[in-house]
């Protein structure tokens, strides 16, 4: 190290006076496919939105800046609201529920005492390659309260089976769809994560006769923590951004599911049945706000618990 | 491995993107509606002359009527010179927002488009497309029927071509109230006789259901029994659901609710298709174009079904009403609006034309082919030989004036299951949800602009 230091001062003075244009571009070069495309696909629409949100669109008497009208409005909405405690409810239910199914799937493939593991994995991340709305249109078939397979097995077999479109259901419902989609996601990320811990430490704790159930949780659950906070955030935006599950099964329950059942599909509507684009933008902004705050608090939450 | 501040803030960034690029699709606040409109520069010469025309024009169409190409194809092998290309840019609302989007941002807007009824206002109001009365063309009133004419007038204007109707017409499963011994019900005293008929046999059955996220059904319901809740003067709007007709209708259905003799459950999908084809609903209550989606979705149960005019509130009064159907309109700003207003009256008038629409499926609304007698003498098997057009035909006739769409009709159908359907849902007085429904979209009109009232 001291001989690096020592040859180092001739070609640092040499740096120093060069001048500043001789900074290496060419790096640019090579990053602006990307920027250009991040740019115009995602801070140009985000600038835009936010410039909508401070103006008004009326069917009678056009377009005028409004200020933070919009938003004033927003934030006092009760149906805006009703949709963010619905989502908040469905985060802090069906997130523990989908993580800790996801994370046991992960540990057992771990384990290594299952046999075909290989099956198994791709068998629950199947789902995931099932586009959402394929999934909701496929589930609300079975949740038919008439016709649906869940109820016929029902009847099969002596069980009365509530009417899972009905308003005390649908949110559990809908949690099932996502649950299914999304559990061999999450298994995925963590289960790579579990991939990446080095040998050494299993044979470790092998030497210091630690059992399987020991090992799970003193090496390999502290060494998933960033991989469940990942999955955590991921999951926050998933939740508040709900949308197409329930907006498919809405044909089938068109007055459980109403127009603003999650902040989604209430800026959708907004915008697209009642051509309030403006007022959209600032709900879309607020949820997005929210969003942000949440997901930076599940990880403070996480950092708090690390310490 | 633990995530660091920096990535952890770019998942955060990233959750914020993803919910903007929602707000971010949703286009311009341009006001699209500053200048065109009404199309005066046209003329009925124009139109003609647009036919003889040297050269190619290409005119964009936008319909998703089913089977419609054949139609459009007899037109370009007879007219070279205007060629019409057919996009289906989607069903009902979701063209209904491209098309708003693409009138605001001033391009990849269509000549010419089809239109409901219902929404026909908010697009005349927007001044985004040509009035016939502006081109010369308003004595086209005598092609159509009387309701087909009225239903495409807003304003002082007629802002598209009439292309089908859909008089309200009680399909019904003969088959099911012959085994019950009953009659088709010829009022709605008998029908609420009927459906108790039904439900005494078996507690599963229904006489029909109603869905409570179809606004364009209720309004149909309270058209047909003389209410008129929605009265539009420029851009004076009256909403009220307090007359007489949407009251009888409110009470009734409460009736029909509350003994459980209608199902209250959506329709067009999985179950409510099977429920026609098992027999657990005995009617289903719509629009004339409802056959041709009969005979493809329950092609088992052909032969059984029977078409009637609908049960009215007072024996020997007859009063109907429209269930959807569309018109053609050209758009203000289309570069080709001689082109486009010929094709349209074409598609709309011609003998030909009309024909072959009904041969697609369609329930037309030209006068002339309501007198035809091929028309009028067709039958169906599937209505087991029943000559159905007679019934349709007569349906048309008894469809009552006066009725009107609000100009933000889209927006307020739209959030009908959020109040109305709600006292559906729950059984709550019907009445009740109206006055909630009322509520909401009178807020809405009011922030748009409009002067709302609910005398």
């Amino acid at each position: 190290m001291t001989s690096v230091t020592t040859s180092a001062p001739p070609r640092k003075t040499r740096r120093a006076k060069a001048p500043p244009e001789r900074r290496e571009w060419t790096g640019l070069a090579f990053v602006l496919p990307f920027l250009a495309v991040f740019v115009f696909a995602i801070v140009a629409p985000l600038f835009y939105a936010v410039y909508l949100s401070f103006f008004q669109d009326r069917l009678v008497g056009g377009s005028f800046f409004a200020g933070f009208a919009n938003y004033a409005q927003a934030l006092t909405d009760p149906l805006l609201h009703v949709g963010l405690g619905r989502v908040l409810l469905f985060f802090a239910v069906q997130v523990p529920i989908m993580l800790g199914l996801g994370l046991f799937a992960a540990l057992a493939i771990d384990s290594g005492r299952l046999r075909a593991k290989g099956a198994f994995r791709i068998t629950l991340f199947l789902p995931y390659a099932v586009p959402s709305v394929v999934a909701a249109l496929m589930w609300g078939y079975m949740y038919g309260n008439e016709f649906g397979l869940i109820r016929q097995i029902g009847d099969a077999i002596g069980v009365a089976t509530p009417d899972l479109l009905s308003a005390s259901w649908v949110l559990v419902a809908i949690g099932n769809i996502v649950t299914w989609s999304f559990v061999g996601y999450n298994m995925l990320i963590l289960y790579s994560s579990l991939r990446s811990i080095p040998t050494e430490l299993y044979e470790a704790a092998e030497i210091d006769g630690a059992g399987a159930i020991r090992t799970a949780f003193s090496i390999k659950l502290p060494a998933l923590r960033p991989a469940l906070l990942l999955t955590t955030i991921f999951s926050v935006i998933g939740s508040f951004q709900l949308f197409n599950e329930p907006n498919v099964l809405r044909a089938l329950a068109p007055t459980t599911i109403s127009s603003y059942f999650t902040p989604n599909m209430y800026a959708y509507n907004l915008a697209f049945n009642g051509q309030q684009y403006n007022y959209s933008a600032a709900v879309a902004i607020i949820v997005g706000a929210v969003t942000v705050v949440v997901a930076a608090l599940a990880q403070r939450l996480s950092r708090a618990g690390e310490k | 491995m633990r995530i660091t501040r920096a990535r952890g803030a770019a998942v955060t960034a990233a959750a914020l993107t993803l919910t903007l690029t929602l707000a971010a699709c949703s286009g311009g606040s341009d006001g699209g509606s500053s200048d065109g409109g009404g199309g005066g520069d046209v003329t009925a010469a124009d139109i003609d002359a647009a036919l003889d025309a040297e050269g190619t024009t290409t005119l964009q169409y936008w319909s998703w009527v089913p089977n419609l190409q054949p139609t459009v194809d007899l037109w370009n092998e007879a007219h070279p010179n205007i060629q019409v290309e057919l996009t289906n840019a989607g069903q009902s609302a979701d063209q209904y927002t491209k098309l708003q989007n693409a009138i605001k941002a001033g391009s990849g807007a269509p000549d010419l488009a089809q239109i409901e009824y219902f929404a026909l206002p908010q697009f005349a109001l927007g001044e985004s497309l040509v009035s016939l009365d502006d081109v010369g063309l308003s004595d086209l009133e005598s092609d159509f029927t009387a309701s087909a004419w009225e239903q495409v007038a807003a304003g002082d204007g007629h802002y598209a071509f009439p292309q089908d109707t859909g008089p309200m017409v009680m399909f019904y499963r003969a088959d099911i109230l012959e085994r019950l011994g009953v009659e088709a019900p010829t009022t709605w005293d008998e029908f609420l006789t009927v459906a108790r008929a039904i439900k005494a046999d078996n507690p599963e059955n229904f006489i029909a259901s109603i869905d409570p996220g179809d606004a364009g059904g209720v309004d149909s319901l309270i058209w047909q029994a003389e209410g008129r809740p929605f009265s539009v003067e420029g851009t004076d709007v009256n909403i009220s659901f307090g007359d007489e007709g949407t009251q009888k209708f409110a009470e009734l259905w409460d009736t029909l609710i509350s003994e459980q003799l209608v199902d209250v459950a959506g329709g067009w999908n999985d179950a409510f298709w099977r429920s026609l084809d098992s027999g657990r609903y005995a009617m289903w209550m719509t629009g004339a174009w409802a056959p041709g989606s009969l005979e493809t979705n329950i092609p088992s149960t052909a032969g059984s079904w029977k078409a009637a005019t609908m049960p009215v509130w007072e024996a020997g009064t007859p009063a109907n009403a429209e269930n959807g159907g569309s018109g053609t309109a050209v758009l203000a700003k289309s570069e080709n609006k001689a082109a486009a207003l010929a094709f349209a009256r074409w598609l709309s008038t011609d003998s030909e034309a009309v024909q072959a629409q009904v041969d697609a499926g369609l329930f037309p609304s030209t006068s002339s082919i309501m007198a035809d007698t091929d028309f009028l003498g067709a039958t169906s098997d599937f209505f087991g030989g029943q000559a159905v057009n007679e019934v349709f035909v007569q349906a048309s006739k008894d469809v009552s004036s006066g009725w009107q769409y609000l100009p933000f009709q889209v927006y307020a159908n739209s959030v009908f299951g959020d109040t109305a359907g709600q006292a559906f849902s729950n059984a709550t007085p019907i009445a009740d949800g109206l006055t909630a429904w009322q509520d909401q979209i009178t807020t809405y009109g009011n922030g748009q602009g409009f002067k709302v009232t609910n005398d």
